[in-house]
């Protein structure tokens, strides 16, 4: 299909349905909506440009700034808008993020300000607001800024009420179950807003993060009421999910339904099910909407999910070599050639190693092993951890594969107790 | 007339047994009059084992010292001693009660800026000092003996991320290059390592400043140096409520409210969500969310096993939460610039930290009959239109009337001693402590306020 620019394609996505044999919830339709197709990726394609597409050509004209408090996918979307028209844009955020996300924004050239949290302190100065901190600059330089104010800005509901809802209704018929994450609430209220008229019995569900949990792209319930648009009594239920089930079920996602979506997705498709399940049963629409898609959360799985990046594989069998602190100096000061791998992380070798060693973090020397034994035969290999547990795996594997090789006793800790000096970076 | 927006507290059991339990507080008020603050150092034994309880279950190797600034309460810093912990002091007169508590020399920390004087004292016992600048530091080197090892944490700041809040303390780190010289070349100063204060529970920014202090333990073994210790300070939040909703609602309602409905004229108080006093999560998760933080994609607190550092903090609200209250007597009731009043025998700066409006309601002991409809004001007993103890209206569970007793709860933390004043002749209210014995409260005098300063 042609067309001649990328705003076009914003919209009109797939409404996907699931399997029913795959899901598993009798009687039930359940179709994500995958906003996740959007040109540059997520559901706040259509907020960007629903929030610029009548100001632009004024914002253009006049050489104005953009500001929004953003710091995931609603930044992305206006950072590409406005770069297309270049103008500048500015984001502000005190928000946890997820570093694939940072580093897309910094590719782009977005300019983030990454403000601290609230202070704790007994002391009555005021706290550092995003809010606050976008309306003191908007108004230091009256007319340089356009403030698009995603939470507060009903443009942003009728993005989706003309469009996105309008879609589903389209696609899928007369809903009875609409399940959206919650950041500015403008795609479940405004899509809701749309089915209803059609539907009055649609029921919406909004799901929000566990409390004290953190799912990128939505709010805990108690943050919710930060939010201008956020209105509680539009919603059947806020339902609230913790990060694990979110990964189960978008992991569930990915590998049963071949839909790629992100971590909000899996929450809400997690609610869906979980509302369906305890429901009365019969037959019922159910729309899921897919926010966005896996890849930019990979630190994210790895962070919760270790175990799914390989982390804790069980050792390799076999005695390891150890060799003692004063052995170690001792072949050092006869002039053997002694090959010291620090497995720490780079942090912790900078801080303070063994002199003379170089650092081959666990993880990455893992790696390297799988490819293959990079060290020679004929020199000794020994290898530092911080007590020296660690370090026995990889002699043991060193030594399996004809190596000289060496665990450190009591490791770089025991070497440091024992008065041996240490060197820094 | 406004909608009730109460803001229940969260109450500690003991502390919600001494005030439905009518005999400890009437023997309390009895004894030692109103106002009086109570606390309760069996809550601050409860809050150190769980903080120790996080360190522990992490694996990290860590020791706490309670930040006694907090509170001048003796019995809250026997409590800390009995507890196992160590004593930050910013002092001399904290110095001295420590000191007189039990804790050896090698036991206290001395935090914040320091006198000449304090200096000296530092270095002859050998207490820890926990440098707040180079000035500091080139007395520190004169006065530590000869021959001596005065251990020294040098305090940073000047952090380049964005997300650390900036700080008129410590060092900046352009001059650590400098601080770790002036250690180096001190014959009696021990660099025992680093420490930040930052007053935020934002995990993200005690990575941060934890990345960027680790250039200066990789500085310090370059110049010959051991450091073994990280410092992180305190700044862990306080839990003052079970459910945040109320708090959220009245955040809400405030932002909507005329300008004069639930606030006295000629003050503004804003509530964001996030404010402390919506707080209902405790202070482990926020240390628990810094040991489960990534640095290299490691959690915090492998990190710092495998940089062999022992993990230092002084928390000082986060120990005493909901350990102490405060007792006032409504003086009477009165109508004023067309508001009701509740007049006490309190002033507000013996229970107000830095004049931050405390955004709990008072308990009233021994309440009867229904919730009134609208809220009431407290006042306080000072000649200052300012001196209200609540400058927001506030939604009790009956009417007020003259001889009631309030009980502000978990006021422990900064609230008692921070601000007080004795004006107008109003001393700061005494100090009991109250420990549950079986089942009757045992109060006794807590020779603790500043009468005992030297």
């Amino acid at each position: 299909m042609r067309y001649d620019s990328v705003l076009d394609m914003i919209g009109d996505t797939p409404l996907l349905r699931l399997d029913p044999a795959v899901h598993g919830v009798p009687d039930a339709e359940i179709f994500l909506k995958l906003e996740s197709a959007n040109p540059f990726g997520s559901v706040k394609d259509r907020v960007a440009w629903g929030l610029l597409r009548d100001h632009i050509d004024g914002i253009v004209e006049n050489g104005q700034v953009v500001v929004e408090a953003s710091s995931g996918n609603t930044a992305k979307a206006l950072q590409i808008i406005a770069s297309m028209h270049g103008v500048g844009f500015r984001a502000f955020t005190n928000r946890v993020r997820v570093r694939e996300v940072r580093e897309m924004l910094s590719l782009l050239g977005t300019d983030v300000t990454e403000m601290p949290g609230l202070s704790e302190c007994p002391d009555p100065t005021a706290p550092n607001d995003v809010f606050g901190v976008i309306g003191d600059l908007v108004e230091s330089e009256p007319g340089r800024y356009h403030h698009t104010s995603q939470y507060t800005n009903e443009d942003n509901l009728r993005a989706h009420y003309e469009q996105t809802g309008r879609e589903i209704h389209r696609d899928a018929g007369p809903v009875d179950l609409l399940v959206g994450g919650l950041g500015t609430t403008g795609s479940t209220r405004g899509a809701a807003t749309y089915l209803r008229e059609r539907n009055p019995e649609t029921a919406v569900v909004g799901v929000v993060a566990a409390e004290g949990d953190f799912i990128p792209g939505i709010r805990s319930a108690a943050e919710m009421w930060e939010v201008g648009l956020f209105e509680p009594g539009f919603y059947d239920a806020i339902a609230a999910v913790d990060s694990a089930d979110a990964i189960s079920a978008s992991l569930e996602l990915a590998t049963r339904h071949g839909v790629l979506a992100g971590p909000t997705t899996g929450a809400a498709y997690a609610a869906a099910r979980e509302r369906l399940l305890s429901g009365p049963g019969g037959p019922v629409t159910a729309v899921v909407i897919a926010c966005d898609r896996m890849e930019p959360y990979l630190s994210y799985y790895r962070h919760r999910r270790p175990d799914l990046f390989g982390a804790g594989r069980p050792a390799v069998s076999g005695a390891a070599p150890s060799v003692t602190p004063g052995e170690l100096e001792a072949w050092t000061a006869a002039g053997e050639h002694v090959v010291v791998v620090d497995v720490r992380t780079a942090l912790a070798f900078q801080a303070g190693h063994i002199p003379g060693a170089i650092n081959l973090r666990d993880d990455l020397l893992e790696q390297v092993l799988e490819a293959g034994m990079p060290f020679s035969e004929a020199s000794r290999v020994v290898f530092v951890c911080p007590t020296g547990d660690r370090s026995e795996r990889f002699a043991a594997r060193a030594a399996a594969a004809g190596r000289a090789a060496y665990s450190l006793e009591g490791g770089v800790l025991g070497w440091r107790d024992s008065g041996r000096p240490l060197a820094g970076v | 007339m406004s909608a009730r927006h109460p803001l229940p507290a969260a109450q500690h059991p003991i502390v919600a047994r001494f005030l439905t339990d009518g005999v400890a507080v009437n023997e309390a008020t009895g004894r030692f009059g109103s106002p009086l603050h109570v606390v309760f150092p069996q809550v601050m034994a409860e809050n150190a084992a769980a903080l120790t309880a996080v360190l522990r279950r992490h694996g990290v190797p860590h020791d706490v010292f309670y930040a006694h600034k907090v509170n001048a309460s003796t019995a809250l810093l026997a409590e800390a001693y009995a507890a196992g912990l160590g004593a930050d002091v910013a002092s001399s007169a904290e110095l001295d009660r420590a000191l007189a508590a039990g804790f050896a020399p090698d036991r206290i920390e001395a935090t914040g800026p320091k006198s000449p004087a304090f200096i000296e004292r530092i270095a002859a016992l050998g207490v820890t000092a926990n440098a707040d600048d180079l000035w500091e530091l080139d007395r520190l080197a004169a006065a530590a003996p000869v021959g001596s090892s005065v251990p020294v944490l040098l305090r940073l700041s000047g952090f380049a991320s964005s997300v650390v809040p900036q700080s008129r303390f410590g060092i900046d780190l352009a001059d650590a290059d400098a601080a770790l010289e002036i250690v180096r070349r001190a014959p009696g100063l021990d660099l025992r390592g680093v420490a930040f204060h930052l007053d935020t529970a934002d995990p993200a920014a005690r990575v941060d400043a934890l990345t960027e202090s680790m250039a200066v333990v990789a500085a310090a073994h370059r110049a010959g140096l051991r450091p073994s210790v990280i410092d992180i300070g305190g700044g862990l939040r306080q839990r003052f409520v079970d459910d945040p909703e109320p708090f959220q609602r009245y955040a809400q309602a405030l932002a909507v409210a005329g300008p004069e409905d639930l606030v006295w004229p000629g003050h503004d108080l804003v509530a964001p969500t996030a404010h402390k006093y919506g707080n209902h999560r405790p202070a482990t998760d926020v240390l628990e969310g810094f040991l489960t933080a990534e640095i290299e994609r490691r959690p915090v607190a492998e990190v710092l096993r495998e940089c062999m550092l022992t993990l230092w903090i002084e928390p000082g609200k986060a120990l005493v939460d909901h350990g102490g209250l405060t007792l006032a007597t409504v003086l009477y009731r009165k109508n004023a610039a067309g508001r009701d009043l509740a007049v006490l025998d309190l002033t507000r700066n013996q229970v107000t930290p830095a004049d931050q409006e405390v955004l709990l309601d008072p308990v009233l002991v021994d309440g009867r009959g229904d919730p009134p409809d609208d809220g009431v004001f407290l006042a306080g007993r000072l000649c200052l239109e300012s001196d209200l103890i609540s400058r927001r209206k506030v939604f009790l569970d009956s009417e007020l009337a003259s001889g009631d007793v309030l009980a502000f709860v978990n006021t422990a933390a900064y609230q008692m001693d921070l601000s007080a004043s004795a004006a107008a002749g109003h001393p700061p209210p005494p100090k009991v402590a109250a420990v549950l014995d079986g089942d009757r409260f045992i109060v006794t005098d807590d020779a603790s306020d500043d009468r005992h300063r030297s």
